[in-house]
């Protein structure tokens, strides 16, 4: 945590892109994930998904 | 009448924005009703429901799509209202430059291309959240979670993960944190200081590290932990890291915790790792038990502007003071608006976007007044049967997920709260109505020109029945907040709104206006 508090902070978003613009406007260094749910949001598929992983 | 559809194939935008473009499109002209949304089965029954059903949605939207259905007087004007929709989110395409060339959809690619992440933010929805979250903890950044509906299952194992690796996991359902100056999610622009906050409370957070920045210092870290954090079944893990993390921090002097009374194990670990530190530690579990926090030699707080009027004494090695006077009620005034009342206008109708600040005023107002109904979870309150009918005193948190299924959160979107105000100025026995403006990163651009406009019409209604409403508000956030505070409470005041300092003063001389 220390390592946390002492170190330029840079953050990986992922969802919501009002997260991501504020950080960047403030020139915080932040990348942001444009997320979409995984196997076109079908439960089934996913976890077959993640069974093959 | 006629309903038009369009359907953007494989284009995908976030359920916030798209929210606001649904917000957007129905205001235009003509519109009746509007809906921009993701084409997933859920959504197609939705508008199916709804009456916005064209052939086009039930042949051509998948899950991969975006569908604007617009039901408009006629056919011109939905295609108005449809191109006005296009119009509006080619302006986010541009804006979406500020974002950079490379926007990666996937943590792994992001982590690859961002040299030295150490933290990421995630706001997805809660049934994905524990599939992402591994893959932060596994590798090695720090993560705060925004979403909510996220299964205390999922919670646990995160946060233990979390603890085995010495990472940090704010949330699920963390609104607010502060990391090295940065405000993340909600967030209020406060001054960079001494004083480390560690809440269990979003707007508790906000309200504290914002009177501590109007008081003059500052905040070293804000961590928040979502509100189960403090349950028995988490067991506090967060609300323990951030503790010791803040103890051991060199740029924090003064610890400052917020919390809803924590289960009694979780109270007893958080005051015994408290006691063993020689940094002084304020505490705030707001109505929780303040000779149990004395006993354990940190100093306890009633309410939170006392918890930051307190660290604020501390980090400027004075006593922490007693912080009492700081909630009388100015008799003057209050007499002066009481004379105004009719004699059936009696009650309280508190409409609040911030829970902790709802909390907060619960709290202050037992004892003092009675009858007091809430959608809160409180115990000195009735449980309101009907979340959209006011009785007697009432304190409503828009927050709360009645409010919120498939709309945006009261501090971005607070016309359900504007329309409640001009209802409750048609009930003869209002007397008070109380709001929370809450500023911050990320909320309404003006929420006291948006409530003024509320507050206007529900004055205007009052007066033709020749009654007096009193408007009790409190302003939560900082002069460096993009909405700034300074020009909100101007604007309120100008328009003869009651405005105080902070949540306890204005819950406070709310309670006299309606005591006897």
């Amino acid at each position: 945590m220390e390592t946390l508090f002492n170190s330029e902070l840079k953050i990986i978003n992922i969802g919501l892109e009002g997260f991501a613009e504020t950080l960047k406007e403030r020139g915080t260094s932040v990348m942001h994930v444009r997320w979409q749910p995984p196997a076109m949001g079908n439960d089934d598929l996913l976890s077959l998904l993640d069974k093959l992983k | 009448m006629f309903i038009k559809s369009h359907i953007l194939k494989n284009t995908f935008r976030d359920s916030v924005y798209l929210m606001r473009l649904s917000g957007t499109v129905r205001e235009f002209e003509g519109v009746i009703e509007a809906e921009t949304i993701v084409g997933t089965d859920h959504n197609k029954k939705f508008l199916r429901s709804g009456g916005l059903w064209t052939d086009e949605i039930e042949t051509e939207a998948g899950a991969n799509d975006l569908i604007i259905a617009v039901k408009a007087e006629d056919e011109e004007k939905a295609e108005q209202a449809i191109q006005s929709a296009l119009d509006e989110m080619n302006k986010q395409v541009e804006r979406e430059n500020l974002l950079g060339d490379f926007v990666p959809r996937t943590f792994e690619t992001a982590l690859q291309n961002l040299s030295g992440a150490n933290l990421a933010l995630l706001s997805i929805p809660g049934r994905y959240v524990r599939r992402e979250a591994d893959q932060v903890l596994d590798a090695g950044l720090h993560l705060m979670i925004f979403s909510d509906n996220v299964s205390l299952e999922d919670e646990v194992a995160l946060k233990q993960k979390a603890l085995e690796k010495d990472l940090l996991v704010m949330g699920p359902d963390c609104g607010t944190a502060i990391i090295n100056g940065i405000p993340l999610a909600f967030a209020n622009e406060v001054k960079q200081g001494k004083i480390g906050v560690v809440a269990a409370a979003g707007t508790g957070l906000q309200e504290v590290s914002s009177l501590i920045s109007n008081l003059g210092e500052g905040i070293s870290q804000g961590i928040g932990t979502g509100g189960r954090d403090v349950k028995a079944a988490v067991g506090g893990i967060t609300m323990l890291q951030g503790l010791e993390a803040l103890l051991k921090d060199s740029n924090t002097e003064v610890v400052v915790i917020v919390s809803k009374p924590p289960d009694s194990e979780v109270t007893e670990k958080v005051l015994a790792a408290a006691a063993e530190s020689k940094k002084p530690v304020v505490v705030n579990f707001l109505g929780g038990d303040l000779e149990q926090v004395r006993k354990a030699g940190c100093e306890p707080a009633g309410t939170l502007k006392e918890a930051a009027q307190k660290a604020v004494n501390l980090s400027r090695k004075k006593d922490a003071g007693s912080g009492d006077s700081v909630l009388k009620a100015d008799e003057k005034l209050a007499g002066g608006e009481k004379k105004k009342y009719k004699e059936n206008q009696k009650y309280l109708r508190a409409l609040y976007s911030g829970g902790t600040l709802a909390y907060e005023t619960l709290i202050l107002l037992q004892g003092t007044i009675s009858d007091i109904y809430t959608n809160l979870s409180y115990e000195g309150a009735e449980k309101i049967d009907d979340v959209y009918k006011s009785r007697a005193n009432t304190v409503i948190d828009f927050g709360e997920d009645e409010f919120t299924q498939g709309r945006l959160h009261p501090m971005i979107d607070p016309s359900l709260r504007n329309s409640r105000i001009i209802e409750e100025s048609k009930d003869p026995e209002t007397a008070v109505i109380m709001l929370d403006l809450v500023l911050g990163h990320n909320a309404h651009p003006d929420p006291a020109g948006s409530a003024l406009e509320a507050i206007r019409e529900a004055k205007e209604i009052a007066q033709k029945d020749g009654r007096h409403l009193s408007f009790v508000t409190t302003v939560c956030g900082t002069d460096e907040d993009i909405q700034n505070r300074g020009e909100q409470v101007a604007k309120l005041e100008k328009e003869g709104v009651l405005v105080f300092p902070s949540n306890a003063d204005a819950a406070v001389f709310a309670a006299e206006l309606l005591s006897n």
